[in-house]
């Protein structure tokens, strides 16, 4: 009797575990389906994406078709530059402040804690449109060109991604312990120096994480780079949309090509990129 | 006598007394003063000063002809907001705003929902585990102009979609009854579907990173009282994901209400505006401020979308407090 209860329960556990697979494959599935979809039908043609006549995906030619019609090189030129000075940028700011706000009481710490979380809030485009026309204006007046060039979205992004990144940077920090601080002072560093060289290398996964974090929301910006008109991957494709009403391949050709080094960065940087996207919420 | 014991020494109550100790604080403290100065300078810039601005520019008429102008345009009260909802002609923004409640809420609660069902599911022992956790990670990891892009091929009358839904007798074999989903009251599921496709794994991985952090002692617990699944899941797993679920509940607001790239990379210049199914708050308000040139009207949406989430805020604040004080 007892016996068989016990067989009734392992049974019944093995059924959830084998439901619950079942319900992981099936989410699995549509998780990688629109993917691999996207890759498949890059090498097909467009007759065939269009009527959903899926064939054999062979045609490699569109890849070599997708470089000659569409300025990839100079799209991925410009993200990679804009991307990666915006990463530098705000996370040097960022690392700086986040420090002093998790290790620091100070009058107004609070407050600024509050005010960079606020800023989260508020649509992006609250604050682009007044840029967009002070641009307009600066260069009116003074004849310095801001619309359309790299430093004017360079400027934006920069300040743009500080608040959220001191926000992940100063979890992190605040996830070590004051006393190292503490021993390094006693030991005669001076406060910068005590940043510098005892807390800054022990945040480092941290500041990878968050830079990683900000690569990526770089990158996947539209709307800025787009207002502003700077050729940046997400502006070069969508304006590619409207020249390939008539040609799906090449559209898909050109999205697997700028998902690529997303993916392959993805692989090989996988612990930073969910440490990341952890971070600012779990330890907030 | 009124003394207080403050946190670096004894202070004495009173206006000269607490007011030096600020002043005492504020030198001792020069240093973390001198760390965020950047970032206060940049938050003024490209924050603060634009903010004021953008709000001053909702009560100006500010539009193509008098773009030079810039602040000096005329100054007309509270004529965008008239505009905004009963004036312009192709303003459309009390279209995208129901529409972007509808997505935003729906979006919000499946990403959620599904979130912790994917992340219990993964916190088991079992095989492929590993490889499991990789691949429902990765919509997350494709750009999300990209999604727009395919999503758009796949909703497609002869799309990808349709087929499989015939295929699976829940449409008919007849192509020519085939359902538009990228025109009518269907757009708004399609684009639903991509938002919570590739904000699943999101919310899937914090949940995931939440419950890892809930100690097996509790089931265990439970277990010996007798409680069953429902039960363990209802008065043990949700009351400690609360606080993780607050942030992501804000998260997944945010995002939303301002979520402009699949929408607009699923409606790019070839086929047109979105139209009044599919159209989101953000894509009206860059359609009509820098398509048709209003910018005042432009700024009049934006303030009203910050005093809607002014107010999201407040509710968000009042119903999770508990879980916010904890940290």
């Amino acid at each position: 009797m007892r016996v068989g209860y016990f067989e009734s329960i392992k049974r019944k556990k093995r059924m959830v575990g084998l439901l619950g697979n079942i319900i992981l494959s099936i989410f699995a599935l549509i998780s990688l389906a629109p993917i691999v979809y996207m890759v498949c039908a890059s090498l097909m043609r467009h007759e065939q994406i269009a009527t959903s006549q899926l064939g054999i995906p062979n045609r490699f030619h569109n890849y070599i078709e997708v470089w000659e019609n569409l300025p990839l090189a100079s799209y991925f030129g410009n993200s990679l530059v804009v991307c990666s000075v915006v990463t530098i940028v705000a996370l040097v700011i960022a690392t700086l402040s986040g420090y002093a706000l998790a290790k620091y009481k100070f009058p107004g710490s609070g407050i600024i804690g509050i005010i960079v979380l606020a800023t989260q809030m508020l649509p992006g485009m609250m604050f682009l449109l007044p840029l967009y026309m002070n641009f307009v204006n600066i260069q009116n007046t003074t004849g310095f060109k801001m619309t359309e060039t790299l430093h004017g979205l360079i400027f934006i992004y920069s300040a743009f991604y500080v608040p959220f990144s001191i926000w992940i940077i100063r979890g992190f920090f605040a996830s070590i312990p004051g006393e190292l601080e503490e021993a390094a002072r006693i030991d005669g560093c001076n406060k910068f120096s005590a940043f510098y060289r005892v807390m800054l290398p022990l945040a480092v996964p941290g500041i990878i994480a968050t830079a990683v974090y900000i690569f990526l929301m770089a990158w996947d910006e539209l709307l800025f780079a787009w207002v502003l008109g700077v050729q940046t991957v997400p502006v070069g494709i969508r304006n590619f949309i409207g020249f390939t009403q008539a040609r799906y391949d090449l559209l898909l050709t050109a999205g697997t090509v700028v998902t690529l080094p997303v993916l392959v960065a993805f692989f090989s940087l996988q612990k930073y990129f969910i440490s990341g996207m952890t971070a600012g919420a779990v330890k907030g | 006598m009124n003394i207080q014991i403050k946190k670096s020494g004894i202070g004495v109550k009173g206006k000269k007394g607490t007011q030096s100790y600020f002043w005492y604080s504020v030198k001792q403290n020069k240093f973390a003063y001198f760390m965020i100065l950047p970032a206060i300078i940049s938050m003024l810039i490209i924050h603060f000063l634009p903010m004021i601005q953008g709000i001053y520019i909702s009560f100006i008429n500010l539009n193509m002809a008098n773009m030079r102008k810039f602040l000096k345009a005329p100054f007309i009260g509270l004529k965008n907001y008239y505009d905004l909802f009963f004036g312009g002609l192709n303003s459309g923004f009390g279209d995208a705003l129901i529409n972007t409640f509808i997505y935003t809420v729906s979006v919000t609660f499946f990403t959620l929902a599904l979130g912790i069902c994917l992340a219990m599911l993964l916190n088991r022992e079992f095989k492929l585990q590993g490889i499991a956790r990789t691949v429902l990670l990765m919509p997350w990891v494709i750009p999300s102009y990209v999604v727009g892009i395919v999503w758009e091929k796949l909703w497609r009358k002869e799309g990808l979609i349709n087929a499989v839904l015939s295929w699976l007798h829940i449409i008919g074999p007849d192509k020519a009854d085939w359902p538009f989903w990228l025109v009518g009251p269907l757009t708004l599921v399609a684009i639903i579907i991509p938002t919570i496709w590739r904000g699943l794994p999101m919310s899937m991985i914090l949940m995931l990173a939440g419950l890892q952090s809930v100690s097996p002692d509790y089931y265990e617990a439970a277990e010996i009282d007798g409680a069953n699944g429902w039960q363990k899941f209802w008065s043990i797993t949700l009351p400690l994901l609360k606080p993780i679920l607050s942030i992501n509940i804000m998260f997944s607001l945010i995002n939303n209400i301002y979520s402009y790239n699949i929408v607009s990379m699923m409606f790019g210049n070839g086929a047109g505006q979105p139209g009044k199914w599919g159209d989101l708050l953000m894509t009206n308000i860059q359609r009509n401020s820098f398509q048709l040139w209003q910018f005042g009207q432009g700024a009049a949406a934006l303030v009203i979308c910050m005093l809607f989430m002014l107010v999201i805020v407040g509710f968000w604040y009042l119903i999770f407090k508990d879980d916010l004080v904890v940290k």
